[in-house]
């Protein structure tokens, strides 16, 4: 007596099919679960048991042997409960043999209440792809599946309704809304005119958006830093379709989906504290690795408060995901890929006490304070960082006369526009924004006029810029032209984009 | 009545029981050398290994509760020596009939082989 079943499993943020295959044989009652797996899969056990015996059905006496194939990839999580459940009384013939080739997941509570489990749009966009019939999912998790377009979704609260489901008398689940519309942005919740003052930090932020390169930004306690940082998610572009449905795949697998389970409309604003452990910033934990805060803040921004405070062997691992845009996490026997495509904002005080360049405090750190609070920072993560900006302490006058600023809403128009010509670049770069622009694509399109040309060989020799650097400045430069809504990098452009090259308080010591 | 004596009316009446219950008994007290079963028998197209518990009196959570590990250890091992010995590739089950007072219950599937293997 056989009973089949498909499921998946979760690998990164990609799903991975599974045969969930069952039989039930002569002999002493047992039940185990073969097919590598994890500690959870094998307690899983109990609870089958007791939702198939809570739900009216019978237990079959005999041997049980549950076999999830392929059998020498590691099996996670809880959501076999369900597909073993179903596969048992398959076999036992106790219901009907499938309507049609479903991929199953779910959590089983004792009293047979089918639970919510995580990364079921994985599964789903696996399911559409691979041409299956329908998924069945559990209730909670249905408006996530929902959101793969034509694909039947079939949400179960209970193993009773599985099994109707399953059988094929059981009607879809029925989405809520249209599933193919864009992301709402939504109301703006951090908007810049609220923050006063701060001229060239506000520029920085724009150029920081519409180009997507990393920045930094220096500056005394309570100068507003922080506000700042918080202001750079809504200057960006909204999230498209298709970055939103890759962000919501992300918070699937996380477990951090609303209840309401719905697409993720706002790009996400990671703010780890600088005490983050290694696995928190880049993924890990036991078994398959999860994901970490560069993950969560794929499409989104992480802010890096106290740059100087982070553990330097953390920040050493951020090198890998600024350059490629995803982490790979290896462990015995697994590795997994995660997407970690972020805009990187960071802020720090100029020297331990914050007060260094301050006309109006001293700095009281001594200079080896001052070098030992540099080091932790120095170095490689620096050069990933394309726009350095000071945020001074404002003076009494900005902080009460100035007017309110420009909007979050009308920064962001101009940003939409200097990026919509990056994207029009992109079929020939292949860098959807200025920050992702390398060799070729540099040469072919920051290209400078003869005064630029100047400005830019006299600055390489004063300050004995690198090649890396070199670039930086000419992909900032390029922003700003784009900004400026000019094909052409002009000297002025470049000009400015020569101020970014280093924050003024971080030079003098 | 002394201990032996009640353990093997209980059995009679267990085995009375099960027969009113559809069960055909296949046999009685079948031993080997690490452990022994008290009733065979066929429920339908299950074979079903019986223990029966005896108590004079109710508490101690019931005779069910009375088959700890070591007991059930011993009860595996003969019903896997019964299957080899006789041939036989049925389904089975581990029942426990609990007496008590004159009152029977049967407590069918009352525990399975890796219940036995996770306690030891």
């Amino acid at each position: 007596m056989f009973g089949r079943l498909s499921s998946a499993v979760v690998l990164g943020v990609e799903a991975r099919l599974i045969d969930v295959q069952c039989d039930i044989g002569g002999g002493l009652p047992m039940f185990q679960i073969v097919g590598l797996p994890d500690k959870e899969v094998s307690e899983s056990r109990e609870r089958i048991r007791s939702a198939i015996k809570n739900s009216g059905f019978s237990f079959p006496p005999g041997r049980i042997t549950a076999n999830l194939a392929p059998a020498d990839l590691r099996k996670q999580g809880v959501g076999f409960d369900l597909p073993i459940a179903l596969g048992i009384l398959l076999a036992s013939g106790q219901i009907p043999p499938p309507a049609g080739r479903t991929i199953v997941v779910g959590q089983l509570a004792l009293n047979g209440d089918v639970q919510a489990v995580r990364g079921v749009l994985p599964l789903a966009l696996e399911a559409g792809r691979s041409r299956f019939d329908g998924v069945l999912v559990p209730v909670a998790n249905a408006p996530e599946a929902a959101l793969v377009p034509s694909l039947p979704v079939f949400a179960a609260a209970t193993l009773r309704e599985a099994v109707d489901a399953i059988s094929g008398t059981a009607p879809r689940y029925s989405r809520l809304g249209e599933p193919d519309g864009d992301a709402a942005p939504g109301r703006v919740e951090h908007d810049l005119a609220e923050v006063r003052g701060q001229m060239a930090a506000k520029r920085a932020l724009e150029i920081a958006a519409a180009g997507e390169h990393n920045l930094l930004l220096v500056g005394p306690p309570g100068a507003g830093k922080s506000m700042l940082a918080h202001c750079l998610p809504e200057i960006l572009p909204p999230l498209s379709r298709e970055e939103a449905l890759d962000v919501t795949r992300v918070y699937s697998v996380a477990g951090l989906l609303g209840d309401e389970g719905a697409l993720v409309a706002r790009r996400p604003f990671r703010s780890p504290h600088h005490t983050v452990s290694y696995a928190g910033m880049v993924g890990g934990g036991h078994g398959i690795p999860g994901p970490g805060e560069i993950t969560l803040a794929h499409h989104g921004v992480l802010f890096l408060d106290e740059l100087a405070e982070f553990d330097r062997r953390v920040l050493e691992t951020l090198r890998q995901p600024l350059e490629e845009e995803s982490i790979i996490l290896s462990r015995a026997g697994i590795s997994v890929r995660y997407p970690a495509s972020f805009t990187l904002i960071a802020a720090m005080n100029p020297c331990p006490c914050g007060h260094l360049g301050d006309e109006a405090r001293p700095c009281t750190c001594t200079a080896t304070d001052i070098r030992r609070h540099r080091r932790h920072v120095s170095g490689p993560l620096l050069d990933r960082i394309d726009l350095f900006v000071d945020v001074p302490r404002l003076a009494a006058e900005e902080l009460m006369d100035v007017p309110a600023g420009e909007s979050t809403v009308v920064v962001r128009d101009r940003v939409v526009q200097a990026r919509e010509r990056q994207w029009a670049r992109a079929a020939e770069t292949g860098a959807s924004s200025n920050a992702r622009l390398r060799g070729e694509g540099i040469r072919a399109h920051c290209r400078l006029d003869a005064e630029g040309g100047l400005l830019l060989r006299r600055a390489i020799a004063r300050f004995a810029l690198s090649g890396r650097g070199h670039a930086r400045v000419l992909r900032v430069a390029r922003t700003i032209a784009d900004l400026d809504g000019s094909w052409d990098i002009g000297a002025a452009h470049l000009a400015e984009a020569l101020r970014y090259r280093n924050a003024a308080s971080l030079r003098e010591t | 009545m002394d201990k032996a004596d009640l353990g093997t009316a209980a059995e009679e009446l267990a085995c009375k029981h099960l027969r009113q219950a559809g069960y055909r008994i296949v046999a009685r007290n079948w031993r080997m050398r690490l452990g022994e079963i008290d009733i065979v028998a066929r429920d339908g197209d299950v074979l079903a290994f019986v223990e029966v518990k005896a108590r004079s009196s109710a508490g101690f959570g019931g005779p069910e509760g009375a088959v700890g590990p070591r007991k059930r250890r011993r009860i595996v091992a003969a019903a896997k020596a019964f299957l080899a010995a006789t041939d036989c590739d049925l389904a089975s089950r581990f029942d426990v009939v609990a007496v008590e007072d004159g009152d029977v219950r049967i407590v069918r599937d009352a525990f399975q082989v890796d219940d036995v293997w996770a306690t030891v």
